[in-house]
């Protein structure tokens, strides 16, 4: 699905309730947040679970979603990711609810965050700049959270050269992230 | 690695989830404080993002569309209040512990193995030079300190491992109020040194019960 299509369906959820659309979003987005929690090593059942969780805060909190500051899939993946934080941390004491805090970085901030235009720009570059292996490394690494000794395994290579690659990757976006 | 890696490491491990409680809270409050960081943090969310845009799909068995809608608690709004106030309350309030004369700090009761700080400096005070026996994580909250390195403003962070020994002088206007995270205790060395590292040590023995 294109990305403008998703913002018009966003767009009739958040004006309209409209429950078609949101039947849309969720076509589209339920697989792909449930294989995210799967790949973070979340079991079938538990993983459905916070698929339902995070696409009803989408539902419930539409209205916090500016297109302008971030694309619609940024927007879900770190509800996901938060979902997944309260998931790992159910047993620890501690006595503020962290989503709340989490949710500042999208909305009602003093310092603007970067836009949509030029986040885009910035990840084409980046894109342009790294290797397949590298991209594939980044989500090994960043999106499914695996250890660099697995991410060696996976792609059978020596967990030296991964721990190296990984270095240079970071490096080489450090001049793109300025 | 040099400090700006570093920085960027844990805004990379913000933005994946994968810190601890100490860590993730700090963190936070660094992108709320420090532009720059925020742009790297929302730059790398979006590269993540894409990621989830792209991912392979595993259909749920169990869930329809009509499960994620619910109108009981419709228009929800923020009640946003900045990490640390939320986490620790009016800093006045606190019990701080007065380390010695100028010098306080409050440790967090967070489930963690990195402990989490805040240091209050009143101007002028400075810390005797030290070096860290694991990564040290100092972030500006209010008013500005100066080592050997530089200075260091609202919004700025420090990051010192075994290598760096510093001695860090508050700002003599404001002093300054730090947020801190300590991987492991740090190693004091000169006039008040071996105090320091023996109230550390015996604090450490403490811990340990």
């Amino acid at each position: 699905m294109e990305k403008s299509n998703l913002d018009s369906l966003m767009k009739r959820i958040q004006k309209d309730r409209d429950e078609m659309a949101f039947s849309d979003i969720f076509d589209f987005f339920a697989p792909k947040i449930n294989a995210y929690f799967i790949q973070n090593r979340i079991k079938i059942d538990n993983s459905e679970e916070l698929t339902q969780e995070v696409l009803s805060t989408v539902w419930v909190k539409s209205n916090l979603y500016d297109s302008k500051k971030s694309a619609l899939s940024t927007w879900i993946f770190t509800i996901a990711r938060n979902k997944k934080i309260d998931f790992f941390r159910k047993n620890s004491n501690l006595n503020f609810k962290e989503e709340d805090i989490r949710e500042f970085l999208y909305q009602d901030r003093e310092i603007d965050l970067i836009e949509e235009n030029e986040a885009k720009k910035q990840i084409e570059r980046i894109n342009n700049e790294l290797d397949e292996q590298q991209k594939i490394m980044i989500k090994m690494n960043f999106f499914e959270n695996k250890s660099h000794k697995k991410i060696a395994d996976e792609l059978e290579i020596p967990l030296g050269t991964v721990k190296s690659r990984i270095r240079h990757i970071l490096t080489k976006m450090q001049g793109f992230l300025r | 690695m040099n400090g700006t890696v570093v920085k960027n490491q844990l805004i990379f491990d913000f933005a994946s989830g994968i810190l601890g409680p100490a860590k993730s809270l700090f963190a936070s409050t660094y992108l709320q404080l420090n532009s720059n960081a925020s742009k790297i943090g929302s730059t790398f969310e979006n590269m993540l993002g894409e990621n989830l845009m792209d991912n392979e799909n595993i259909h749920p068995k169990n869930l329809k569309y009509k499960d994620c809608i619910n109108y009981d608690n419709d228009k929800s709004e923020s009640n946003f209040k900045d990490p640390v106030s939320s986490f620790f309350g009016n800093l006045n309030n606190l019990q701080w512990k007065q380390v010695y004369k100028g010098f306080k700090e409050y440790t967090a009761s967070i489930n963690d193995k990195d402990e989490l700080k805040l240091i209050k400096m009143d101007p002028g005070v400075s810390v005797p030079l030290h070096s860290h026996g694991g990564k040290e994580y100092i972030l500006v909250l209010e008013g500005s300190f100066c080592d050997e390195y530089g200075e260091y403003f609202k919004g700025d962070i420090q990051i010192n491992d075994q290598k760096i020994k510093h001695t860090p002088i508050a700002s003599k206007d404001t002093g300054c109020v730090c947020l801190s995270i300590t991987e492991k205790d740090v190693i004091f060395f000169g006039k008040y040194g071996s105090f320091l590292n023996l109230f550390t040590f015996i604090k450490s023995f403490f811990k340990q019960k």
